[in-house]
């Protein structure tokens, strides 16, 4: 009980010191200002301005949700180790546990902020260009944040025990790795059928292309955009078992992050 | 209250992480109730030494008992308050904000931590204007204050204090003199650092001394000095330059003064004197100072 407690006073510290950052209000802007653009590419593109406008402004919700884990994500462990504000904060009754899990929470407060303020947006876009706005777009916007609940704890992790820089650069190679393994895998076993390469070659890229779609969160999951927009049905269950997947993966990245800073000296 | 048998550390440094032994077989003990400094030179590992103790640091080997529990375990910072040297905090909070942080961390809510912040702050002289700004005006001096107060609002039976009075002007240092004192009257066992060797020296029960990672030298501060021996400051009348010296005394860095370093040396030197008709104006003995013991325990070391 008390440790629950901990862990919500640190998530709230974490959200307070997360929306001082200048660069969440630049990526939230930049998000707002790409959404409301999105009109224009309605207007311009060949195909269904109704469709242009949704499956734009759900990619807009993905990749900004992705710079805020990245840009402000990335510092929030750092930045306590470097100002050495942790040497006072791991001193008190709490476990190193809570202080990821509550830097996890408060960081994912802040993207469910953003989601929230970019659905309110996206919404009003919608409404103003006649687009046909649905409830069902919301179980896209859900997926969304379940993507972001996964990379902000990829984040996490790798930024407890390397530089922010490197763990930027981790950070993307995950979310991108995690978007493309399906696709990799698929071509794989298509130039394997076809016979393009053959022998231990064949063998060896099926293999490592199995490996990557094992490893890596599939982040392809959560992309349910083309469904929504063309209104194509899910199969049953869809939104229960990728919500538990991403739990499953978010557990395991904040106890490895969690293990690995309980081992860390703070000098 | 603390108990440390046979504690190593050693840090990993570099690209290829050569081991640097920062800690070496430290023995020590805390007994509840007193005011423990603990002293040294730079480097010399009391700051590493704290941090064990306060569970930042994870060690080699060795027992360790914090308020009865290992400093691994959270149960051992129940009771343990600390200040880390030169603390530093959310810049973005004020200095009550602040307060209220990490008296809530420390499970006080409502008008117990309203309460608890007002004592605390008015202990370390905190109550003032400043304390509703945000931390990031604050002076080095504000802040130590502030360090301060966070310890000891969940009065904590050990107060842990890494260089409490470095940094700060001699009315900073008075204010922290006296809040050491006060806690100490009420029952508070303080364990500190310092490099102040005159603070050390007006506050302190007991004392250790480390030197390049181990303990050289351990007691209260008359068990430290009165095992060196007395020096005697022996000031002589006319020119004595032609005097031969007998071994044990030395010139003193004042013209027409001499150090004996024990009393047999005292008496051949004055002897000498009368017999070559050099005066003798004053005759005085001087117990060495912590900062000469802790001198000669660095140059020992670094020989």
């Amino acid at each position: 009980m008390q440790s629950l407690s901990h862990i919500g006073i640190i998530a709230l510290n974490t959200f307070r010191e997360s929306i001082r950052d200048k660069i969440l209000y630049n990526i939230v802007f930049l998000a707002i200002g790409l959404a409301v653009f999105s009109i224009l590419l309605g207007e311009w593109s060949v195909f269904d301005r109704a469709h242009v406008i949704k499956s734009t402004t759900l990619t807009i919700m993905s990749l900004s949700g992705l710079l805020i884990s990245v840009f402000v994500g990335i510092s929030l462990v750092q930045k306590e180790i470097q100002r050495k504000t942790v040497l006072t904060l791991l001193s008190k009754p709490i476990s190193r546990v809570s202080f990821i899990v509550g830097k996890y929470l408060g960081l994912l407060g802040v993207v469910a902020c953003h989601l929230i303020l970019l659905t309110v947006v996206y919404y009003i876009i919608l409404f103003v260009t006649e687009s046909s706005p649905s409830l069902s777009l919301l179980s896209a916007i859900y997926m969304v944040f379940c993507e972001m609940a996964i990379v902000v704890a990829v984040a996490l992790l790798f930024s407890s025990f390397s530089t922010p820089v490197l763990s930027a650069l981790f950070t993307l190679g995950v979310y991108f790795a995690g978007h493309l393994s399906n696709q990799l895998l698929e071509q794989v076993q298509f130039v394997k059928r076809m016979g393009e390469v053959e022998g231990f070659g064949s063998v060896l890229m099926e293999k490592m292309a199995i490996i990557i779609h094992a490893v890596f969160p599939g982040l392809y999951r959560y992309n349910i955009s083309s469904n929504v927009v063309h209104q194509i049905a899910l199969p049953d269950w869809y939104l229960f078992w990728q919500s538990l997947y991403a739990l499953g993966y978010i557990g395991l990245f904040l106890a490895i992050a969690s293990w690995w800073f309980n081992r860390r000296d703070f000098l | 209250m603390i108990q440390i048998e046979g504690l190593n550390k050693t840090y990993h440094t570099g690209f290829l992480m050569r081991p640097k032994k920062a800690l070496t077989d430290i023995h020590l003990q805390v007994p509840q109730g007193i005011i423990y400094g603990f002293i040294g030179p730079n480097g010399a590992g009391k700051s590493t030494t704290i941090k064990v103790l306060t569970g930042l640091l994870n060690f080699d080997s060795g027992k360790i008992q914090v308020a009865g529990f290992s400093p691994r375990s959270v149960k051992s910072r129940t009771r343990l308050g600390y200040c880390p040297e030169q603390p530093y905090f959310y810049d973005y909070l004020t200095g009550r904000e602040l307060m209220s942080f990490y008296g809530r961390l420390a499970g006080l809510q409502g008008k117990e931590l309203e309460k608890r912040t007002e004592w605390a702050l008015n202990l370390v002289h905190a109550n003032k204007d400043w304390i509703d700004r945000r931390l990031r005006t604050y002076s080095k001096g504000m802040m130590q204050r502030v360090g301060l107060a966070q310890s000891i609002l969940s009065k904590p039976d050990l107060l842990i204090l890494d260089e409490p009075m470095s940094g700060l002007d001699p009315m900073g240092r008075r204010d922290v003199r006296e809040a050491i004192l006060s806690l100490n009257k009420d029952g508070v066992t303080v364990f500190y650092s310092s490099h102040l060797l005159s603070d050390v020296e007006s506050i302190s029960d007991r004392v250790a001394m480390i030197v390049d990672g181990r303990i050289v030298r351990e007691g209260s501060i008359d068990e430290i000095t009165s095992s060196c021996s007395v020096q005697y400051h022996i000031r002589t009348g006319e020119s004595s330059s032609n005097l031969s010296l007998p071994s044990g005394v030395k010139p003193s860095s004042q013209s027409g003064e001499w150090i004996c370093d024990n009393a047999a040396a005292r008496d051949v030197f004055i002897q000498s004197c009368l017999n070559a008709g050099i005066s003798i104006e004053k005759i005085d003995h001087q117990r060495p100072s912590l900062e000469d013991i802790l001198t000669e325990e660095i140059a020992r070391a670094e020989s």
